[in-house]
């Protein structure tokens, strides 16, 4: 029973009556053809159509906007079921689009609506109706979707190198672990370069350290111009950089990182309307499964990267085993 | 805490489960015009980590998974479901869905098929048992994911739960899913009491 037994039965009905017309939720009954059979204050205040108007009328042709195919699809299973039926914001953003509730400060441009469908039985107990219940959630979702969002912004800074933009040290070792966990089970082509800026900490002293971080932004933007779009970068240490590129063979990495140098040599960086000539020297590896840990290959493009600067900087060289 | 199930228990719940999958079985073939193939459902208390272990019948690398809670009579718990990852072209073309089977479109999928499955499972058990459930909506666990995963919750707050496990297939389409229905811990004496009228 949903009310106490009482003398006054007309009263109950009055006061049930009340609470449907007042509850701050939407209630639309429709009938088996989609004729709205009820439509309470809420509906009637949020979509401006009074009751009146509106009782009688075909739900499909009074709200055009409302996908008839699969309205009626989530309608015939709760007949049929005899069970209720769910849509949430997540999924369509509203079933009847209303205007947020706090059209001044709100931050939606609309109400974001979870809606129930549930079987009204009759008399007979069969079904013969649907209630249709609205709720506003549009303070959830708001909440929901500036999470997700704020959660987006934070992955990407918890991954990147401020100065440069590049991947930071951390998120390009998980990167490269991955790769060489897979490049262990199926043996591919991958090469890895390491690349440091020739005498640093002379640009340092002579221009000052923002004239530095200036040199090294710029060496970040020529690396990312001339990499791939499969291709990882990221800043590996102060003036350190690193590439791991995936299904390329060593050679053609080469052609990469001579692309790479040649282009620094000729772009010098501009600070403070002082140009700063300076030079990158590179090492390169080819993946190999006589590599047993991936330090192993980093440490491999390292000593390239060694031999480039023994062999007076300025150049590139794959590691010779 | 019930530390076993009694057999007696086990067996009328297992046909009371066994009766609403028939019901259900029907309900579907109609709504969806085509045969659905149903286990015979497991019954079991089982701890969080077991649940994994429950799970037969999916790939445990890909799965997708939803949740429905429901609650009636001093009963609660919550239906997952989980599908196989490749069941989705398919799912659709069962649902007559027409619409893009990008995230989203997977998602009003899984939602509205979880609700249909659940819906007409718990119908039929709540009324052996003579109660009515409450439904919640239905929320995706995870898509495209591995099972541990997908069932692994950092704070779980119960030690062991009333597990029916059920599979689905359906007759010509490519479609695999297993149904949980977890009941927790503190429905289980109310539960019994209900299960005693039957055995009675």
């Amino acid at each position: 029973m949903l009310i106490a037994a009482s003398d006054n039965m007309l009263n109950d009905f009055r006061w049930i009556l009340d609470v449907v017309q007042n509850m701050d939720v939407g209630l639309v009954v429709l009938n088996k053809d989609y004729n709205i059979q009820l439509w309470n204050s809420f509906m009637q205040n949020h979509s401006a159509i009074p009751a009146d108007n509106i009782i009688g009328q075909n739900l499909f042709q009074t709200f055009p906007e409302i996908d008839c195919a699969w309205f009626q699809r989530k309608v015939e299973s709760v007949f049929l079921l005899k069970n209720s039926a769910f849509t949430t914001w997540e999924q369509r953003p509203y079933l009847f689009r209303f205007e947020n509730y706090r059209p001044i400060t709100g931050k939606a441009e609309f109400m974001y609506q979870n809606s129930t469908f549930i079987p009204i039985k009759s008399l007979t107990s069969e079904t013969d109706g649907i209630c249709v219940i609205i709720y506003d959630v549009t303070e959830q979702a708001v909440n929901n979707i500036q999470l997700e969002k704020a959660n987006n912004k934070l992955e990407i800074i918890s991954k990147t190198d401020g100065l440069t933009g590049l991947l930071n040290r951390k998120s390009w070792e998980e990167h490269l672990a991955r790769e060489f966990n897979r490049l262990r089970r199926y043996e591919e082509d991958c090469s890895l370069i390491i690349f440091d800026i020739d005498h640093f900490k002379q640009v340092n002293d002579t221009y000052g350290h923002s004239a530095g971080d200036e040199v090294i932004r710029q060496t970040a933007k020529i690396a990312k111009e001339t990499v791939r779009k499969t291709d990882f970068t990221g800043r590996y240490g102060g003036e350190e950089f690193v590439l791991l590129l995936p299904h390329t063979e060593v050679n053609s990495a080469m052609v990469l990182a001579e692309r790479i140098r040649k282009k620094v040599m000729n772009t010098p960086a501009v600070y403070e309307k002082q140009s700063i000539q300076y030079s990158v020297s590179l090492g390169l590896c080819g993946y190999s499964n006589n590599f047993k840990s991936r330090t192993a290959w980093i440490d491999a493009a390292d000593q390239a990267l060694y031999q480039s600067k023994q062999n007076g900087r300025n150049q590139s060289n794959i590691y010779s085993g | 805490m019930i530390n076993e199930l009694h057999e007696d228990v086990r067996d009328c719940l297992q046909e009371v489960s066994n009766v609403a999958m028939g019901q259900a079985g029907d309900h579907l073939a109609r709504l969806l015009d085509c045969f659905v193939v149903l286990s015979i459902p497991h019954v079991a208390l089982l701890s969080p980590s077991e649940i994994a272990m429950a799970v037969q019948n999916v790939d445990e690398h890909n799965v997708s998974g939803v949740c429905q809670g429901f609650i009636g009579g001093g009963i609660a718990g919550e239906a997952m479901l989980l599908f196989n990852d490749t069941s989705f072209v398919d799912l659709a073309k069962l649902m007559n869905y027409d619409l893009d089977l990008n995230e989203a479109g997977e998602r009003e999928v899984l939602i509205d098929a979880t609700n249909i499955l659940v819906g007409a499972l718990l119908r039929g058990i709540a009324e052996q048992l003579d109660i009515e459930f409450s439904f919640g909506p239905p929320a995706i666990l995870g898509q495209h994911q591995g099972l541990d995963k997908l069932l692994s919750s950092k704070n779980v707050r119960w030690n062991q739960a009333l597990v029916i496990e059920v599979n689905y297939q359906v007759e010509g389409y490519n479609i695999q899913c297993d149904l949980l229905m977890v009941i927790t811990e503190n429905s289980l004496e109310r539960l019994m009491k209900k299960l005693d009228y039957l055995l009675d």
